[in-house]
């Protein structure tokens, strides 16, 4: 029932969170009330990196151990990274859009390397889908989350580098929530926000990883009912195969 | 669209996404719940009868 | 032989098979050519007729043929090892198993550079790139470029070749893996070919090195992983 308390006061806390983020701070003075959307965004982002370190740590993690239980953690990482990345991309274009006048922009490092990340966990869990044994399954994809997570802070490089080299825009950047110059009750918005979503995020692992106990358990039951059922048959045509010649003298 | 409907959409997507999750994870759960329970009550009553023989 | 010179010998004896099996069979490595330069050929449809901004997208386009060639040549070094249940009976042996890794990553550099170099004249033709103005630089890219690309491709076609649906599971887990490594190539090759007039030649190559560096640790170690399956 500690869940259920945390589900309890992760909902309160994002409520009151929200509510202070969107009704209670003042809008920003360059951007107006479109930097609103930042105090979502940027908790999105950070639990779509969050949830990629579990998955790659939990999948080390069951390369060491073989414990099934952290190919679990694995895959309810891996389902937060996909959504809360896809959150981040969507804030971030719905931020983009009123701020640079289009969706998208190249020149911004966070967008394309969070389209990045998002390619990644969702080749991760298309991937899962792909093999049933449970183990193999999860020392596979153990394997390729170890390379995926390697990969995420060259990209970070390599499209920071990629954009130094061009006039980024000026005009109004995602960082401004992050520099120590912003204003007080900005950085304490944001930083009760990402608390807010972070309970969250905690409350909907643990669900997601019940589920996914329950769920191999099932898949378990369903595998040996399979077996034993085959068994019994066989026994039975041996046994009957038995009878008919006993019977016949 | 002013200002305010993008950020209505980067919110409510947002918070209506991780709800709608939120309430299907828990659908998700109590379905394998009953499914797991239902079997277990199965196998239990299958090992009685089997005793009872 | 001491451990390591023996895991080396592996290694290169592993190479030297996948190698010659290419050239035997150099049919299929020759359709891979072949289909990595009607993709080229079709870019310029795609992008053209201006000379002039097909040559400013030369080195993008070239590393992406080069990609897309790679994709079909990963999975073909890989798709080798299960006809005969060949990768099982290599996992038997008593051999560390980033000997079989390096041997199976090396040849599939050699198959990378053999097709982005061919491919270069193509582009150079067909682009109307200088490509000896370049000189050695691009070479060296090319070189990182394809070390970093085995190294990937050689661990996810091992982790791919058995499952269903390789085909398309396999471009869908190295596209996004190798991002980085095609946004350092296409820039280090443009700076080589314009003769860096802004210094960004090393810092890029650089940027390459470190990437073949983490994929060959990261996929020598993930390999083990699968062969024990």
């Amino acid at each position: 029932m500690k869940t259920r308390i945390l589900g309890v006061v992760a909902l309160l806390a994002v409520l009151a969170a929200a509510a202070n983020a969107l009704f209670v701070v003042p809008a920003d003075l360059n951007q107006g009330d479109a930097q609103r959307i930042m105090y979502v965004h940027v908790p999105s982002a950070w639990l779509g990196y969050l949830s990629g370190g579990v998955t790659a740590l939990a999948g080390i993690g069951y390369l060491w151990k073989r414990d099934l239980r952290l190919d679990a953690i694995a895959l309810s990482a891996a389902e937060m990274g996909v959504m809360f990345t896809a959150f981040a991309i969507w804030g971030g274009m719905m931020w983009a859009r009123p701020i640079w006048g289009v969706f998208w922009q190249w020149e911004d490092p966070r967008l394309t390397t969070t389209a990045l990340l998002l390619a990644l966990y969702a080749g991760y869990l298309l991937f899962r889908r792909l093999t049933d044994d449970p183990h193999r399954r999860a020392a596979r994809a153990a394997v390729v989350g170890l390379v995926a997570a390697a990969d995420i802070p060259i990209v970070h490089f390599s499209v920071e580098w990629w954009r130094g080299l061009h006039q980024g825009p000026t005009i109004g950047s995602p960082d401004k929530l992050l520099t120590p110059a912003a204003p007080s009750q900005f950085v304490i918005a944001l930083l009760a926000m990402l608390g807010a979503f972070t309970l969250a995020w905690a409350w909907l692992m643990i669900r997601r990883y019940q589920l996914a106990r329950i769920q191999w358990q099932l898949e378990e039951h369903g595998r040996l009912g399979r077996l034993s059922a085959a068994r019994r048959a066989a026994t039975s045509t041996s046994a009957s195969v038995q009878a008919s010649t006993e019977g016949a003298p | 669209m002013t200002d305010v409907w993008y950020v209505v959409a980067g919110w409510v997507v947002i918070s209506g996404g991780m709800a709608l999750y939120a309430v299907t994870l828990l659908r998700r759960l109590r379905g394998t719940r009953e499914r797991s329970l239902k079997i277990r009550r199965g196998a239990e009553a299958a090992a009685s009868d089997e005793g009872s023989e | 032989m001491t451990g390591a010179r023996a895991d080396l010998a592996i290694a290169w004896a592993i190479a030297r098979k996948d190698a010659l099996s290419e050239l035997r069979g150099r049919q299929a490595a020759g359709s891979t050519l072949f289909f990595a330069a009607l993709v080229l050929l079709l870019f310029g449809f795609a992008l053209g007729p201006d000379s002039r901004k097909l040559a400013e997208a030369a080195p993008g386009l070239l590393w992406l043929a080069i990609v897309f060639g790679g994709l079909l040549t990963v999975a073909r070094l890989h798709q080798v090892e299960t006809d005969d249940d060949a990768l099982d009976q290599l996992a038997r042996y008593p051999v560390d198993r980033r000997a079989i890794y390096l041997g199976k990553a090396l040849a599939g550099l050699l198959a990378m550079a053999v097709l982005g170099g061919l491919l270069l004249p193509v582009v150079g033709i067909m682009y109307s790139v200088d490509l000896l103005a370049a000189g050695p630089g691009l070479l060296l890219t090319l070189l990182l470029g394809a070390i970093g690309f085995a190294a990937v491709g050689t661990l996810y076609a091992g982790v791919t070749v058995r499952m269903r649906a390789r085909e398309v599971m396999l471009p869908l887990l190295m596209l996004p893996a190798i991002a980085p490594l095609l946004l350092a190539a296409v820039k280090a090759t443009t700076a080589a070919l314009a003769g860096d007039p802004l210094g960004e030649f090393w810092p890029w190559v650089q940027l390459l090195a470190g990437f073949d560096v983490i994929m060959l640790i990261a996929g020598g170690a993930g390999y083990g992983f699968l062969l024990e399956e």
